[in-house]
């Protein structure tokens, strides 16, 4: 046994310097920032894009100076309790011109210097509203319509309050079952990105050796159990220094930031953060492994590139079925649904990872990470027998073992 | 007392499909000795050392290696080299040995001094911090050839270790299978050329079609088939061709043919008597290659009667 993993740790060794020191791996581990890059500038432009729309979106009140004046008092109350982001459209008031105040609103959507997307008109007697698409606009405006006019009946002068409110902030010393729920996902979410980065890369390494005619020598000194277990911890070495070396990179950033300190305080897993920590990266491990495993077997056997090709839209679907079979147990903890997702290998570090957030119990983990390790050992036996069968056409087939039974029977 | 062989295989059968590719061989090569599987392509040699490596089972039959049932078991002892040359391009040479070492159990830097050793030895010293890629065919094959031996191990075994050498490379490539064999190895390798196993083999196997047509030395092979007169008359008469054995062909102005059972003296005598007279006599034993191509020959004969009975 010691020999058979001695005989792993030097396919491993081999191929994670054959992947690490290469011009290529750089390129691998700088690709988040390529797309970081290209995120940026995206969403730089289309930001712009949106935001020079958002700059000329306007809601109109026709009212003359003392009307109005209630109006935009009530506006900067309200717009203020607005996230950054959802504000309702800038308000603007129009003096009225004199005669018909309705065709005076209908005017205002035909202007070209501005994007009317609703009219207020007649407060406070007759208050009407003209709207374009979308009543969001609309209700914002009635709402500060009612809102002046309870402010001028009740004779109360605008921008003051009536009673003056005391505040005083609570800081919470533990997390809410959402935001644990949250940080379970978000963890889950993680996983699986990782995974689908870094797990699919396993899925060619076999039709390398097949193709350069090392396998020959690997299956003849190794058994074959041996080269797939030192193949698949080859490349989660390679994946474990991408994450390292990013996941490093953002813990300096987060702490770079201003008040991350507090921030951080409010991820509180219900196991407790370093617990979690280490469960994240032993469950991130076991879905590589695991993944990485079947990923293994199923491009041992592919014969060409095309084949391998081919094979990745499986695969990426197998993923993506975990993914979401996981996501449906997160958001129903303690469902069958959720039992099912943690008990299944294959979504089980998913699964499990995100119940850590919200779960104290340890045992769990500690059985889950067992149970996915068998699992794990599991699918490389039966990856290596399939290639041994497969690929090197070993033993007899299944026919004539089922006729040699037969026959034994009879004899 | 006797000693139990290095590598021991009996009736092995080997189908692939509905095409079967060893069909009962039995093999037994004595420890410390250099062993030749002999047959021409698609004989079933390469599917032979595979079984007895336990690259592949069997479909059916036993083999036995270094004492063990389970070849896999023993691998730290063995070292092999394929018929098909594989080696990772982007490695040096001494890496590659070092690597190959390392699977059998000997560790890195033991490896790569030893690989530094073996180079030097067989003249690739310049070599060995030289990636694959770069070396000629020839060059990867011996850094293979010595990657298979660099854990010294009890049995080699190599699948068609000439094709692809060089005639200097060959040359060397016969010392160092015969330095191994003095170190205490068993050597185990298939050919389809005679000339290497004529020189190297203590005892051989032929095969041809999946089948052993012969096991044993390379003086028991060439007694199978009897020795050849080259006999040139004096006198050519009529006469003499009905005094000479049924199977005698005319050959550069004499006869060749069998070495009669009863032996040469009679005939020799009835020759002397009749006036044709002795101009020359030779006795020569036939050559591996004789026997081979006997065997090899019979054998394709046979299939080309099975495939014309099968397409009637």
């Amino acid at each position: 046994m010691s020999n058979h993993l001695h005989q792993a740790a030097v396919i491993a060794r081999r191929d994670f310097i054959a992947t690490v020191a290469t011009p290529a791996f750089l390129m691998f581990l700088l690709a988040p920032l390529f797309m970081l890059i290209f995120a940026m500038v995206g969403g730089t432009g289309a930001r712009m894009i949106a935001d020079s729309g958002d700059d000329a979106q306007r809601l109109v009140v026709i009212a003359d100076a003392d009307y109005g004046t209630y109006i935009e008092a009530a506006d900067e109350r309200i717009r203020a309790t607005f996230p950054l982001g959802i504000a309702p459209a800038e308000l603007e008031r129009r003096e009225p011109q004199g005669g018909d105040p309705e065709q005076q609103a209908r005017a205002l959507f035909t202007e070209s210097s501005i994007d009317v997307s609703a009219v207020l008109f007649g407060f406070p007697d007759t208050p009407r509203i003209i709207y374009g698409s979308g009543a969001r606009g609309a209700d914002y405006l009635a709402l500060l319509a009612d809102t002046a006019a309870r402010d001028r009946q009740g004779g109360t002068p605008p921008g003051e309050t009536v009673v003056e409110i005391e505040r005083e902030s609570y800081a919470r010393t533990s997390a809410t079952i959402g935001g644990q729920q949250s940080l379970g996902f978000a963890a889950l979410f993680l996983l699986f990105l990782l995974t689908l980065l870094l797990a699919g890369q396993t899925v060619s390494v076999l039709a390398e050796e097949k193709g350069n005619k090392v396998i020959e020598i690997l299956a003849a000194a190794v058994p074959l159990e041996a080269v797939f277990l030192g193949k698949l911890v080859g490349l989660f070495g390679v994946a474990l220094l991408f994450v390292a070396f990013w996941g490093t990179l953002a813990v300096l950033a987060v702490m770079a930031l201003p008040g991350s300190g507090a921030a951080l305080t409010m991820l509180d897993p219900a196991i407790g953060f370093v617990p979690f920590l280490a469960l994240a990266i032993a469950y991130f491990a076991m879905g590589y492994l695991l993944l990485g495993s079947v990923f293994l077997a199923v491009g041992g056997q592919a014969s060409s590139m095309r084949e391998i090709q081919m094979l990745s839209l499986p695969i990426t679907f197998f993923q993506m079925a975990m993914f979401g079979l996981a996501s449906a147990a997160a958001a129903r903890p303690g469902s069958s649904l959720a039992l099912f997702a943690e008990l299944f290998p294959f979504s089980s570090p998913f699964a499990m990872v995100a119940k850590g957030a919200s779960d104290p119990r340890l045992w769990p983990h500690l059985a889950a990470i067992a149970w996915q390790l068998l699992w794990v050992s599991i699918t490389i036996s039966l990856g290596a027998r399939w290639f041994r069968k497969g690929v090197l056409k070993s033993g007899p087939s299944v026919f004539a073992r089922i006729g040699a039974l037969f026959r034994g029977k009879l004899a | 007392m006797t000693v139990e062989p290095a590598l021991s295989a009996t009736a092995l059968v080997k189908n692939f499909g509905s095409k079967r590719a060893v069909n009962g061989v039995d093999i037994s090569v004595p420890r410390g000795s250099i062993y030749g599987i002999l047959g021409p392509n698609g004989a079933g040699k390469t599917t032979t050392l595979r079984m007895l490596l336990g690259i592949i089972d069997p479909d059916s039959g036993d083999r036995e290696l270094l004492g063990t049932t389970r070849p896999r078991t023993a691998s730290n002892r063995i070292g092999y080299l394929p018929e098909e040359r594989g080696l990772y391009p982007g490695m040096k040479a001494r890496e590659a040995i070092a690597f190959m070492g390392a699977l059998r159990g000997l560790p890195w830097a033991e490896g790569r001094s030893r690989a530094d050793l073996l180079l030097a030895d067989a003249g690739l010293g310049h070599a060995a911090n030289d990636k694959i890629k770069k070396l000629s065919k020839g060059m990867a094959q011996f850094v293979q050839l010595l990657g298979s031996i660099v854990h010294r191990p009890e049995l080699i075994v190599l699948d068609e270790p000439f094709s692809g050498l060089d005639p200097v490379n060959q040359e060397r490539l016969e010392a160092l299978i015969l330095a191994e064999r003095d170190r205490g190895a068993t050597i185990l390798f298939s050919t389809h050329v005679m000339g290497h196993a004529e020189r190297l083999c203590d005892r051989l196997a032929i095969i041809a079609s999946g089948r052993l047509r012969y096991e044993g030395s390379v003086g028991e092979a060439r007694a199978t088939m009897p020795m050849q007169a080259h006999y040139t008359p004096r006198d050519n008469g009529e006469a003499l061709a009905a005094l000479l054995p049924a199977d005698a062909v005319r050959e550069n102005g004499g006869y060749v043919f069998n070495v009669p059972d009863s032996g040469m003296e009679a005939l020799l005598a009835m020759l002397l008597e009749s006036g044709h007279g002795i101009a020359g006599l030779s006795l020569e034993r036939p050559s591996l290659h004789d026997v081979f191509v006997k065997l090899v020959g019979e054998e394709t004969v046979e299939r080309m009667e099975s495939e014309a009975e099968e397409a009637a």
